[in-house]
């Protein structure tokens, strides 16, 4: 046998023994099936908004709406498809301002409004990918589409395939080396926080549940982003919040004008967070507002009881469980036109 | 498609079953036609068609152009297969380019000229098959090889997929020859291939996209001043990610193309360990520079026609081998530097008269003009000092200056990412974490040793130079790494040239 042969038969059985045992560890750590929250992902949600608006509700927003939404509850008791748009950290303002600019797009649309990400200036120390998800949708090519469904079917059965959790360079970040005074490390988040289903919705898994310490691990990366905020409307104190205000009405108002049908919901927080995004953004100027001046119907936590006393684990997103609860009592407050 | 992609494999492996089933030759060729039409269109369908028109013109021209005797009619057929060439790339990489260009030089005139800014999308591997099919036509012109018998052998050879979005440039007696006879690959070839495979992609996705890219565009990317450390780090990051994305590919085409049983030509030879520009322009995109060689640097005159016109034909080479790259003028800012550096290099050699400028192929046949580097000359000299390794990192630290021209996309830009190179600005803001440069640190120390170490070895001599469970080791290891990365479907650099 010639050595390069006997070097690909013990690559290839390399190769194997390793993939195999990493797959088998993880499953036995608990790891569950999460898909690469990317924007291939993404744009397969925002290719169906087309659907027929008696069919299915589109949702925009950040990470709350993706937390707290429950899409198999929402799917069973509508009976419509919810596709989730929202993007963790992203505020939902260029996503809404592309519906609106899309002339095909005349459906049913649901708003999380996460002030402190809403009402974000185009710099503000926040993620900014909408432009790249949308781009990568108006884009995207016929072998990217086909590459995408193949990635999805790997996904769906491997666990170790979790770019943000289990990657190469996820692992090497999980490594305590410290930095220079000043670099802007971003956060991690642990693993077992938010595990992404195919439809995009995020769960927490049951050891984040169970184990305070990763809840607190969260709850201290909301404090190093409100540093990180004050810290920026320290540095730039003008309010960005009344041009963004136009930037909705004008497109809430074109896809109203095509039949189009928007509500705003303000998805729950907790503790130090509902108590500091009161403070910083107060119902009165912002939220209320925001339904004022877009003369649409607005859906407040706080205003129910079934949502009011709903806990975020870690101060900003609800357990899987407490989303069930949410996404009900969401269909009992929306239009009858949205949910039934 | 890109090779680095779940659906590429798909593809490819089903491109390697056909070709090794019993159909005729013809047959094969027909499916690998048609399975390079298909890699082409699943990016942009539309634009097959400027492949097919590219193809058709220079086949029916090229033919003519081998049997014409009319001088005449032989520059007229000359000038239509140009201007249809280069037309097509004017019009799609320069388009834009030159309308800005003419839209500031009229209102510095004192016009107000303000015209819509044209939405032009550029076709894929355009000035890569360009350079292919024009060679060909220029070969025919010069008859300086036979044309090209079949329409089939001709479209295979423009439309290869693994050279066709990305290079390597072929020339016709390079690949056509292969497509005349029944090939398939050895045991041996199809082995060498999938390993050659597999290291290009652990380039472009482990090391390129996954440790170095994000580094060098949070550096190009930054609105304000650097510290000289992190502007220093960004540009050995983006020294990496170029070298490792665009030789990812050539490798990953290579091994292809081997697969099939097809040899291309070698594109990359550690470069990071050239002595001198010269030497370096031997190593780096040797395909491109062997080109620019042969069809504009000795047309123009070469060496032949005395010192000053060599420098001036030097420089142009290079200034056309920058704008090559992209329609912005810091790409041919890039090559200007380049031809500087060539230009001092040569003032060297001619003043030390170590050897005249030779027009010289190289033991491969590639390079460009061969005029015996002075460094190469000092490095070769009675003792090289640490293996003439001190000249290696001269050459490496001057070819980083001309990277910041080529990842910036303004000149302001570039200037903004010297002076924080060099220390002139104060209160930069740190920006990259401990972790990113312990990777740049690592990555580019481990390339630039290998490439001054392996500097005079071919790269699939290593492969038998290894023991077989070294070899298997490796090979594991890239692929493990490969796959943990977790990185797929972006693009090439070299896709936008």
């Amino acid at each position: 046998m010639k050595p390069i042969t006997k070097a690909a038969i013990l690559m290839a059985i390399l190769v194997v023994v390793f993939i195999a045992g990493w797959e088998f560890y993880l499953r036995s750590s608990g790891v569950t099936i999460s898909y690469d929250e990317g924007k291939e992902l993404w744009t397969a949600q925002r290719a169906r908004v087309y659907t027929s608006p008696a069919m299915a509700t589109v949702f925009i927003g950040s990470s709350r709406i993706k937390f707290d939404l429950d899409i198999d509850t929402w799917q069973k008791l509508t009976g419509r498809k919810a596709i989730q748009l929202a993007m963790e950290g992203n505020s939902p303002v260029p996503i809404l301002e592309d519906l609106a600019a899309d002339p095909r797009f005349a459906g049913k649309l649901v708003i999380d409004v996460t002030e402190p990400v809403f009402f974000s200036a185009d710099d503000a120390p926040v993620r900014h990918e909408q432009k790249e998800n949308i781009s990568y949708y108006r884009n995207r090519t016929p072998a990217q589409r086909a590459s995408f469904l193949l990635d999805c079917a790997l996904e769906s059965q491997l666990v170790f395939l979790d770019k943000e959790g289990l990657s190469l360079n996820a692992q090497l970040d999980e490594l305590p080396i410290p930095n220079r005074p000043n670099v802007f490390m971003p956060p991690i988040f642990p693993l077992d926080f938010a595990r992404v289903t195919f439809d995009r919705q995020d769960k927490m898994s049951p050891r984040f549940l169970a184990d305070s310490s990763l809840q607190r691990r969260v709850q201290n990366i909301w404090v190093f982003m409100k540093k990180a905020g004050m810290a920026y409307m320290s540095q730039h104190p003008v309010d960005p919040a009344p041009a963004i205000m136009q930037r909705v009405i004008a497109a809430v108002g074109k896809i109203k004008s095509r039949g189009g049908e928007i509500v705003f919901v303000r998805p729950p927080a907790s503790g130090p967070m509902e108590i500091g995004e009161e403070r910083g953004f107060p119902r009165t100027k912002y939220w209320e507002p925001l339904l004022a001046a877009t003369q649409c119907k607005g859906i407040h936590f706080a205003d129910d009881p079934a949502t009011a006393q709903l806990i975020c684990p870690e101060w900003s997103h609800l357990s899987p469980s407490d989303a069930k609860v949410y996404t009900r009592a969401l269909i009992r407050l929306l239009p009858e036109s949205f949910a039934h | 498609m890109v090779f680095n992609s779940y659906i590429f494999i798909l593809f490819f492996g089903m491109v390697l079953l056909l070709h090794n089933l019993p159909f005729s030759w013809k047959v094969k060729k027909i499916n690998l036609l048609l399975a390079s039409y298909i890699f082409y269109a699943a990016w942009n369908p539309p634009f097959i068609l400027l492949l097919w028109l590219s193809t058709v013109v220079d086949y029916f021209v090229g033919r003519a152009l081998y049997t014409q005797t009319n001088v005449h009619k032989k520059r007229f057929l000359l000038v239509i297969s140009l201007l249809g060439n280069l037309g097509m790339l004017c019009f799609f990489k320069y388009g834009a380019f030159l309308l800005d260009n003419f839209v500031h030089l009229v209102n510095a005139l004192g016009v107000a000229y303000h015209p819509a800014k044209p939405n032009i999308i550029l076709p894929a591997g355009i000035s890569f098959y360009t350079f292919t099919t024009l060679c060909y036509t220029i070969d025919m012109y010069r008859k300086e090889s036979k044309p090209v018998q079949s329409l089939l052998d001709f479209s295979l050879f423009v439309t290869f997929f693994p050279h066709l979005v990305a290079g390597p440039i072929v020339r016709p007696p390079q690949l056509v020859p292969q497509f005349q006879s029944p090939r398939r690959a050895t045991k041996q070839q199809l082995l060498e291939g999938l390993f050659l495979l597999s290291l290009g992609l652990f380039m472009k996705v482990t090391l390129a996209d996954s440790m170095l890219a994000a580094s060098a565009n949070m550096v190009f990317g930054a609105s304000g001043p650097l510290p000289s450390l992190d502007a220093w780090m960004g540009t050995l990051a983006f020294a990496g990610q170029i070298f490792l994305d665009f030789a990812g590919y050539s490798t990953c085409a290579i091994g292809v193309a081997l697969c099939l049983g097809f040899v291309l030509p070698l594109n990359f030879r550690w470069p990071y360990g050239a002595i001198g520009f010269s030497d370096f322009w031997r190593r780096w995109h040797i395909t491109l520079s062997s080109w620019l060689r042969d069809y504009l640097y000795i047309p123009l005159g070469g060496n032949r026609k005395g010192q000053t016109r060599t420098y001036v034909n030097l420089m142009l080479t290079m200034l056309l081998g920058g704008l090559w790259h992209g329609a912005n003028w810091t790409f041919v800012a890039w090559g200007g530097l380049h031809g500087l550096y060539l230009w001092v290099e040569k003032l060297l050699t001619d003043r030390k008269k170590i050897t005249p400028m030779l027009v010289v192929p190289t033991a491969t046949g590639d390079g460009i003009p061969e005029n015996t580097p002075v460094m190469a000359k000092l490095a070769r000299s009675a003792k090289p000092f640490l293996g003439g390794l001190p000249y290696v990192l001269l050459t490496f630290l001057l070819v980083n200056i001309t990277w910041v021209f080529f990842r910036s996309a303004t000149f302001s830009g570039a200037g903004h990412m010297l002076s924080s190179m060099f220390g002139f600005v104060q209160d930069g803001r740190p920006l990259l974490t401990t972790l990113a440069m312990i990777k740049i640190t690592v990555i580019l120390l481990a390339l630039i040793i290998l490439h001054w170490r392996l500097r005079d070895i071919q790269l699939t001599d290593i492969i038998y130079r290894l023991p077989w469970w070294a070899l298997g080791s490796l090979w594991a290891c890239m692929l493990i790494l490969l796959i943990l990365s977790q990185e797929s479907t972006s693009t090439f650099i070299y896709f936008q040239f």
